[in-house]
């Protein structure tokens, strides 16, 4: 089985379905199963895999041996002056933090992000696997693929390994023909648009903010600003998200990476200004 | 997740020169949700005698309040201050009295004894003691408190380096423990009197 | 399940609670109130099921009542009737729990208006802000940002408001109607209600 995954492991998602009509030794998993992958020789590898290799997000993993990373705030909304993707840094390993600096937004290309939330490996790789078939489609196309075509092409991979226990809460931002987008893309094949979006386990602090200050006419100024705060308070509040606030900004030229905060210097300048405003 | 890590805890008690120290950080949560940042787990049994509870955060209280009164029982009964020997031993029993339904609390103690001398044991959560010269940490991290104290501490520390070291020490395994952190404090017992301080740290 | 939430402010403390009740995928009833008066100067505002909900308020309150009876009137501080509350829950907790989260407000001539936050295991925290049930990972960063020192009443029911507004727009539960109570020097008092609990 090792043999089918040959020398390009990238090519997997898109093409996995015609790989399986065309080969016919693929081992014998019909209707939709994982072919390029070695599948682990059991009666119901799916439930196998999820009930061993899960990175459930929360806390659903205490009896499995191999554990994953998981815990995090992002969100991302859109404006009428673009896309505002903000996250956080931290990476737990249970209760432990395993890193403070993590890199949660994944430039896919200049004009597509792409937010991690659930498993490291399963988002960095397949929104990685998504960049190349984007690049591929303006080879093949001569233009760029549309933000709602990208999303499409995440959505049916994560679709066609659902309930193979997966995980991953991604928000795709970006500007094409249509101006700015913004859709969800989670594990179970969910495919959203929208105009706000928060993911991970400290999204419900960041919507408590989002939702009472957002407005479509902010400034980019406000903008940023909402973003950071909703993510400061995240932070705050939950024990699993924190670090650093990576803040980018969609604009109809491609994304601005806009500031790196530490998100503790955030909490004192806050207090501080709260200070002088009672002051005042 | 265990119980005891449930609300999140972090605690050092050190040894000095004619001193002892213990430090804590602030925070309460339930699981991940972090629901105040001013709690207290340590607590003073008398005047040169702290206890730190790390652990359940409703068995914190509950093991405080009976401890505060066999305390008061005891400097009624025998009109003096129990020492931190005697207030060692008291506490291994009380944990053990409930072997079978524990408070889900690990303490330390430290405090100065009749002669001025440090002492520190810890014990987990069914009374076994283990007493220290150096250090005893209990909490969410003992991992990384003890990785900390172990590079930092030297012997014969001052009251100020004793602060330095416990300060930096829950500070650095704090950072690295998503369940507990969120501020400090650190209480520096000499032979004089009593040093609080709070510690401001990072508050994520 | 139940959302309940309470704010301090200066001379007093404003607690919301919804008032659905239901079991399983029904919700029984939407005029229900879940804030207890506990005493002339201190209400509870309590999450949990119905049975522990009820059994816990009138047990607390009524032990409250029967203090001031049996020593002419004296009144209980809200610090001393959170403690006892405290130590009903972590008695109960290891003979059958109460399934309760309480947030305990009182106002007492010496410290004014005071909040305290029990899980149903005992833990208990004064605080200046918050909530019990699901609400508390939607509102918390409300009150983070938007509460300052010295508020008035009606920062406080404008905040509280917010709260609810965000339930309403991000829980997945269905909690249409909300009591708010309010005790300052005049006693517990009613802001207002979507449903009145009198009506059944």
């Amino acid at each position: 089985m090792a043999a089918l995954i040959g020398n390009d492991i990238l090519d997997i998602g898109s093409r996995k379905a015609r790989r399986q009509r065309e080969d016919p030794m693929a081992p014998g998993f019909a209707f939709g199963a994982p072919g390029q992958f070695d599948i682990p020789n059991v009666a119901d590898p799916a439930a196998y895999c999820r009930s061993n290799f899960a990175s459930v997000c929360g806390t659903g993993d205490e009896d499995q041996s191999v554990k994953f990373m998981k815990g995090t705030t992002t969100l991302a909304f859109k404006f009428n002056g673009g896309v505002i993707v903000s996250v956080d840094s931290r990476s737990t390993m249970g209760a432990y933090i395993s890193s403070g600096t993590v890199k949660k937004v994944i430039e896919i290309n200049p004009f597509l992000l792409g937010t991690m939330a659930g498993g490291a490996a399963d988002c960095s790789f397949w929104e990685r696997n998504l960049g190349m078939e984007c690049r591929l489609y303006e080879l093949r196309n001569g233009r760029r693929i549309s933000v709602a075509g990208a999303s499409k092409l995440l959505a049916n991979v994560m679709s066609s390994y659902r309930g193979y226990g997966l995980s991953m809460g991604t928000m795709i931002a970006g500007w094409d023909e249509k101006g700015p987008q913004l859709y969800y893309v989670d594990d179970d094949g969910t495919r959203l648009k929208g105009k706000i979006f928060s993911v991970g386990s400290g999204s419900t602090y960041a919507y408590g903010v989002l939702d009472n200050y957002y407005r479509e006419d902010l400034t980019i100024e406000e903008a940023v600003d909402l973003g950071k705060r909703a993510i400061y308070h995240a932070a705050h509040r939950d024990a699993a998200s924190g670090g650093i606030n990576n803040l980018y900004h969609m604009t109809k030229d491609g994304f601005v990476k806009v500031h790196s905060i530490d998100v503790n210097d955030m909490h004192y300048q806050f207090a501080e200004e709260r200070a002088r405003a009672m002051q005042s | 997740m265990s119980i005891l890590e449930y609300n999140g805890a972090a605690i050092i008690a050190m040894a000095g020169d004619g001193c002892v120290g213990i430090a804590a950080d602030r925070r309460l949560g339930a699981q991940l949700h972090t629901i105040a940042t001013d709690f207290t787990k340590c607590f003073r049994m008398a005047p040169k005698l702290y206890v730190g509870l790390g652990g359940l955060a409703t068995d914190v209280q509950t093991l405080h309040q009976l401890l505060e009164f066999r305390m008061n029982l005891y400097t009624l009964k025998e009109e003096r201050e129990m020492t931190p020997q005697v207030f060692s031993h008291l506490l291994s029993h009380l944990l053990y009295e409930k072997r079978f339904g524990p408070y889900f609390v690990e303490p330390v103690v430290c405090g100065l004894d009749e002669k001025g001398e440090p002492f520190l044991s810890g014990m987990d959560l069914i009374g076994a003691p283990v007493t220290a010269k150096d250090f005893v940490v209990t909490g969410t991290c003992t991992g990384n408190l003890f990785g900390m104290c172990e590079s930092l501490y030297k012997p014969k520390m001052n009251p100020d380096e004793l602060f330095e070291c416990l300060a930096q020490s829950l500070l650095s395994s704090v950072d690295r423990d998503s369940v507990s952190g969120w501020g400090g404090i650190v209480h520096i017992i000499t032979k004089d009197n009593v040093i609080t301080r709070e510690l401001k740290g990072r508050m994520d | 399940m139940d959302t309940v939430v309470g704010v301090c402010y200066e001379g007093g403390v404003v607690i919301a609670a919804d008032q659905s009740n239901g079991r399983s995928i029904l919700t029984y009833q939407t005029n229900l109130d879940k804030i207890a008066k506990l005493s002339s100067h201190s209400m509870m505002g309590v999450s949990g099921p119905n049975c522990d909900l009820v059994n816990f308020t009138q047990y607390v309150a009524k032990n409250i009542n029967l203090y001031e009876l049996s020593n002419d009137g004296t009144k209980l501080s809200t610090k001393a009737q959170a403690n006892f509350a405290r130590g009903e829950l972590a008695t109960a907790l290891r003979k059958g729990p109460f399934q309760v989260n309480v947030l305990l407000a009182g106002y007492d001539d010496k410290t004014k208006g005071s909040l305290y936050h029990l899980d149903y295991m005992g833990a208990m925290q004064k605080v200046k802000y918050g909530a019990q049930g699901y609400a508390q990972y939607f509102v918390s960063s409300i009150f983070d940002k938007d509460c300052t020192e010295n508020m008035t009443e009606e920062d406080a029911v404008k905040i509280v408001e917010k709260c609810i507004k965000e339930i309403h727009t991000r829980f997945l539960m269905s909690q249409p109607n909300f009591i708010i109570k309010k005790v300052d020097k005049d006693g517990v008092k009613v802001l207002s209600f979507d449903a009145d609990p009198a009506d059944t």
